[in-house]
Order: C-alpha cells, then structure tokens, then sequence
C-alpha cells in the first residue's frame, strides 16, 4: 500500500529571542498531523501562528526540537521523497538576474533532468502559469504577481505528488489568485496532494476538502469544515422593505440595520413567522430570507475570543 | 559524473552566471587593466626601470582587484543568499546544503581565473605594446596570487555563514590584511607592548600568512620561481582552504533559516 504522503508527529521548534538574556519563544508544539494522498488540506492560523515554521521544518530549512515527519514514509533527512514534493515558500525570492526560462532551466538542473526534458517542462511551466510573454524577461523586472507566479512554478518543475504552498494567494491581484485557485483545484483532479497555508478563510473554505487550525504554534483542530464548523443554522437574514424604524422590538429580532431604502434583520431561526407578522402588519413586505451557518472566520473569532487573543489577532498579510 | 557532481556543477554554474552579471564586477576589472596601462607613463619617468614597474603595478592591480572581488562577491554569494531567502526553494530540491556551499565556492574560483585570466592578458597587452614578448616567469605570480585569492573566497564564504553581509566583509578584509603582514602580527608585543603574547602567537598560528603566495618583486626582478616552491604553495593553500571550507560547511549545515 501506498504510503501518506506526510505524516507529522509531535513536532516541536522554539527560536531563541533577546540577544543578552535569551529565552525561547515556542513557535509550534507537538503538532501531529496527517496528509491523505490527492486531498487539498488548508493549513489556516493568524499570523505567527507557525504555519510557515512548520513549512520550513518539513523542508529542511529548519530543525526541529523534537519530533519527526516522514513524506511517503520516508524520513526527512532522506532525500529520495525531495523528488516528489514541491514546496512554494512565503514572499518567494527567485534569482533577480536570472529569466523565468533560465532559473526553471536551472531548477531542472537540479533534480537530474535532460535538456530535452528542462526544455520541455519550461515551456509547459510558463504556459501554465501565465508567464509565456515574460519569459525572457530578466526576474527583477517583475511584479510581486509574476514572481509568485514564477514561484510557482518552480515549485512544479518535478511534477510533484505533493504540493507545499506557504500562502500562494499572496501578493496576487483577483485574475492571479483566481488562477492558482484553479490551479490547485486542477492538480487535485490530476491526483496530487495539496498542504497550503492561508490565513485568508475564504480561500480555505473554497479550496480545501480538510482544514488544520493552528493557534499560537498548537493544532485547534483538523477535520472537514462539516466537522469543524456548527452545522445548524446560526441565525437566519431577512430583507425586508417599505418599514420604518421599531422592528428591534419585536422579539427575536437580534439586529436591524438599514441598506438604502430597504432594512437587514438578523432574525433567530425559531422567531421568524412572529418576524414576518410583524413585517405585514406595519404594510411591509419580506424580500428575501437566508439562513446563515458558521463560517470558518466565525469560528476563529470565537476561538480567539475564547482563549483571550481577540479577534484583531487574525492580522492581514 | 555522479548526480552530487553534477548538481554542485550546475550551482557552480549559476554562480558563475550570477557574477558575471554583476555589474562591480566589470568597474574592477576595467580599473586593474587600467592601472596596469598606466604603468607605460610611470615606467617612462624612470631610467631603465619601466619594465619593473609594469611588472609591479600590472601584478600588484590583479593581487588588489582580484582580493576585492574575492571579499565583495564571495560574501554576497551566501550572505545575499540567506538574506534575500532565494535558497529556500532551492533547498527544499535534492539538494543539499553542502552541494549549495561548494557549489557556491566552485564558480566564484572559477570566475576568479577567468579575471585573473583576463588582467593578466591586460598585463601582457601592456608589455606587448613596449615592445616586449610574453614572460612565462609572470604565470607563476599569477598562479600563486590565484591560489590566495581562493583561500580569500573561502574565507569570505566561512564568515557569511555566520554573520551579516557588512560585519563579514570587515571580518574577511581584517584577515587578509593581517595575513600580509603576518610578521607584524607575530611581534605586535612591540608594537603594542600591552598586547598579550599569547594573542600574537595564536593570530599568527592560525591566520594564514598571505605572504607566501606573492611573488611579485621576484619575478619582477627576473628571478625564476622553481616548481617545488610553487607545488608547497599549493599545499600550503590546499590545507588551508580545505580547513576553511570545512568550518564554513559545519556552520552552514547547522544553521536556522527564519
């Protein structure tokens, strides 16, 4: 049987921080973790959550403290499994004086690939990622899009099993990330398998088939968003139109704001026919009624909120 | 070629692509060539010394610019490296991180000879356009000039791996600096007579002393370098690279990238 394409257990890293008086600040602690072959698994934490510490654990950019991880059940100082995975790091930096052409070129180089072959890759590459009118251009030239685009692409060079993403949505404009969401979904359907790190949720709940959360270097929780998330009804959204002010008296009603000349309640679920009674009786009418689940961010907030971190922590970038 | 080899020779490669589209790397090579051009004038102010002079200045501006690119390029191969995070992805392929450092170390002496290669064709255009035919005598100053601008790259590449790109410059200059006048640093007690003995003794046992692969004056003054002088050379600066290297690899290989 085909072994996991990464399995993690208890792996532990702490940076030393103050130059005087050092301490160590813990930056991920016993993660245990497992990847299923051709899943898209979302690794989701704010900022400093150590989605990026664990990223360069597993590729050998740092070492760990303690604890172990094996791609394709091979240990990580082996380097047989290097051959099957391709990792995007975060902000990528790919050689300024180099062109796209060259550093893949390069890149193939690395991994024992004919000319033939590099030449061939290259071209499908840059196809593939939009880059084909630019790949004679020098890389310094490039916006923060081109190069994660190039990123990208190096990252693919091997044709990978296992894609490792460190925020590959960043830096993007809406054409860019809508192309590596479709890339993604189109390596999934080619069978690979896709650990990405995002701190953007909507990119996790529209991308992913599992998602782990992290928080403050410790796992929250791993599972479908079915799992992780409340599955009922939260509340229920009703638009209504042609009202006045006072129907935040009416029992149920947990909110009201105005939108123009039409009005938002936020209506508990069991309180909706007193709602829409009370909507008619005052010669409204009812427009639209949505009922509103919990979303990954509505989960995070409370989770933050719950451990004293406030939801403000979920930072931007 | 074994796939370590080959992978090490297409780092080598790149960084020989890399160096030669630096730009400083052309200002110092067009300024040694002109340094050496200008020995024709001062030759001409002395009676009967020109060629010595050219000789001089011509071996004396490779020793100097090729030292210059050997500090400023081979600290920025690894530190520029580690700053910019350009080896993340490269480390995350079959490559390991001791293929990268000697990779690293490999094309920048291999772009060192073919400066070197270069200056001393500036050098021999030079003497050339005083009439003069090619000196073989200068090929060994050359030679033993490159083997201390190699033992310079490893370490510049050695104090990279351990500290920032301006304190490793510092650090690698104040070493060859010291290595040249290694017989200051051996008697710095009468220099400086606060200075303890111990310091002295241990700098100047383990600092390589720089002296011993400059043979300029020699051959200026027609004086052959026998090959078993030029064969120790390359021992003495074998030994020490290779411990360099050695100690810039251990530090590399157990370093964090954050």
């Amino acid at each position: 049987m085909e072994e996991a394409p990464l399995v993690v257990r208890g792996l532990t890293k702490s940076y030393r921080v103050g130059h005087i008086r050092q301490s160590l600040r813990p930056a991920l602690t016993d993660l245990d973790l497992d990847v299923r072959a051709g899943e898209i698994l979302g690794y989701v934490g704010p900022n400093g959550s150590g989605k990026t510490t664990t990223l360069k654990l597993l590729t050998g950019l740092l070492r760990p403290d303690r604890g172990e991880a094996r791609f394709f059940g091979l240990a990580l100082g082996a380097r047989a499994w290097r051959h099957r995975v391709g990792y995007l790091p975060e902000h990528p930096y790919l050689y300024d004086y180099l062109t796209p052409v060259e550093y893949l070129d390069y890149v193939g180089r690395l991994f024992g690939m004919s000319a033939a072959r590099r030449r061939e890759r290259t071209r499908e590459l840059l196809a593939l990622v939009g880059l084909e009118r630019a790949s004679g251009t020098p890389m310094r030239r490039f916006s923060k899009g081109m190069m994660q685009r190039a990123g990208l692409a190096q990252a693919l060079v091997n044709d990978p099993d296992l894609l490792l993403l460190d925020e590959p949505m960043s830096g993007l404009d809406p054409l860019g990330r809508r192309l590596v969401r479709n890339l993604i979904l189109e390596l999934r359907r080619a069978g690979k398998t896709v650990l990405f790190s995002t701190h953007i949720l909507s990119d996790a709940e529209t991308l992913c088939d599992r998602v782990a959360v992290l928080r403050a270097g410790r796992l929250l929780s791993v599972g479908t968003l079915g799992e992780i998330l409340h599955p009922d009804v939260a509340h229920l959204e009703v638009l209504v139109g042609g009202v006045g002010e006072g129907l935040g008296a009416v029992g149920g009603v947990v909110r009201q704001e105005a939108v123009g000349e039409r009005t938002r309640l936020e209506v508990e679920e069991g309180a909706l026919g007193r709602v829409i009674g009370a909507v008619e009786a005052t010669g409204g009418r009812v427009l639209s009624v949505l009922p509103v689940r919990q979303s990954l961010e509505d989960y995070f907030v409370s989770e933050m909120a719950g451990s004293g971190g406030g939801a403000d922590a979920w930072g931007e970038g | 070629m074994g796939r370590g080899l080959s992978r090490v020779a297409a780092v080598a490669a790149n960084t020989f692509r890399e160096t030669v589209r630096e730009r400083v790397l052309y200002n110092l090579v067009f300024f040694a060539i002109l340094m050496t051009a200008s020995g024709l004038l001062l030759g001409q102010l002395s009676i009967r010394q020109d060629e010595k002079i050219l000789i001089d200045i011509g071996l004396g501006a490779i020793d100097l610019f090729g030292t210059l690119i050997a500090v400023f390029i081979g600290v920025g191969l690894v530190s520029k490296e580690i700053e910019r995070r350009s080896l993340y992805p490269l480390l995350a392929k079959p490559l390991s991180r001791g293929e990268l450092f000697l990779g690293k170390f490999a094309g920048l002496v291999f772009t060192l000879l073919v400066n070197v290669a270069v200056m001393m064709a500036g050098l021999y255009a030079t003497l050339a356009a005083t009439g003069r035919g090619v000196e073989p005598r200068l090929l060994a100053a050359a030679y033993a000039t490159l083997l201390g601008l190699v033992l310079v790259v490893a370490i510049a590449m050695l104090f990279s791996t351990v500290t920032s790109s301006v304190l490793a410059s510092v650090l690698s200059v104040g070493v060859v600096v010291a290595g040249r006048f290694s017989d200051v640093v051996r008697h710095m007690g009468e220099v400086l007579p606060g200075a303890p003995r111990w310091l002295s003794e241990v700098l100047y046992a383990v600092i390589p002393n720089f002296q011993n692969f400059d043979f300029k004056d020699r051959v200026a003054y027609g004086d052959p370098v026998p090959a078993s002088v030029l064969a120790w050379v390359t021992v003495y600066a074998a030994a020490y690279v290779t411990v360099v290297l050695a100690v810039g690899l251990a530090s590399f290989q157990s370093r964090d990238f954050q």
